[in-house]
């Protein structure tokens, strides 16, 4: 993705997912920042879309495995 | 580079023991059952072990075990979609949740997002991850489980990282669709 210094609403928004996952370059994270410090919708979209997404993975991580699982592997690789 | 050697067995334990809860985790999500969840571990474990001596000190033990992981899942418990919703996600548009939220008249911020999910529990997700398609809920499944980054992700798929990224955001909107289709469904949010 190209490097802009300033970034419109599209521009934003087509960001948004390597923005939320930490993949975009300094640079564009800069832009990105500057952009939603200056447009209150696209502010509230990122903060939702963030909010989504952290609330599925909570959701879908409460999961342990079970305490028998390790000792099952244990004595099936001393078999 | 070295091989894993010393007390291979002891070595190979410890760092299974650091993945484990996360492997299960996404076994878990992966397959839908705690039976088989368990099975493709145990099973993915052993191959691992076998293959340990071989394994590069050093190197991600993680994405090289979760390689293993996933080709046996591919190859053995692969299941079919579960019934339930059926989403036709392929015009799905980027924040669908936050168009669906602000249509029905919810303020979508970042209260309501969390509240909207939190009223689903986690078995009602995963039916809305059952929806996707297999390549994209494999991707989404390592993207929910673990905080990974793209790169991570395309070594254990062993796909380019362009294809992680493309797959990763349509998942997500696709996901997004089918969580507002489960809520409805539900009675949580209004009908679609």
């Amino acid at each position: 993705m190209t490097q802009p210094t300033h970034l419109n609403c599209k521009d934003c928004v087509d960001r948004l997912g390597d923005f939320v996952d930490r993949e975009l370059s300094t640079e564009e994270v800069a832009a990105v920042e500057r952009h939603l410090e200056e447009c209150f919708g696209c502010a509230r979209e990122f903060r939702f879309e963030g909010a989504v997404l952290e609330s599925i993975k909570v959701t879908l991580r409460r999961v342990q495995a079970p305490a028998s699982l390790l000792e099952k592997i244990r004595r099936s690789l001393d078999s | 580079m070295a091989k894993a050697s010393g007390n291979s067995t002891g070595e190979f334990e410890r760092q299974l023991t650091k993945v484990l809860d996360q492997a299960y985790g996404t076994a878990l999500r992966l397959t839908g059952t705690a039976a088989d969840a368990e099975d493709l571990v145990q099973d993915a474990a052993l191959l691992a072990h076998r293959g340990f001596p071989g394994f590069q000190a050093g190197s991600n033990f993680r994405a090289w075990f979760y390689r293993i992981l996933l080709n046996r899942f591919y190859s053995n418990y692969r299941r079919q979609r579960r019934a339930g919703v059926s989403v036709d996600l392929d015009e799905t548009p980027e924040l669908y949740l936050y168009q669906q939220a602000a249509a029905s008249g919810v303020t979508p911020d970042s209260d309501t997002a969390t509240a909207l999910v939190d009223r689903l529990d986690s078995e009602l997700v995963q039916r809305a991850l059952d929806a996707l398609p297999e390549e994209f809920r494999t991707v989404a499944t390592l993207y929910f489980m673990q905080d990974l980054p793209y790169q991570e992700i395309a070594d254990m798929l062993d796909v380019p990282i362009g294809t992680v990224r493309s797959r990763l955001h349509r998942a997500r909107r696709m996901l997004q669709k089918a969580l507002w289709e489960v809520a409805a469904e539900r009675g949580i949010v209004g009908a679609p």
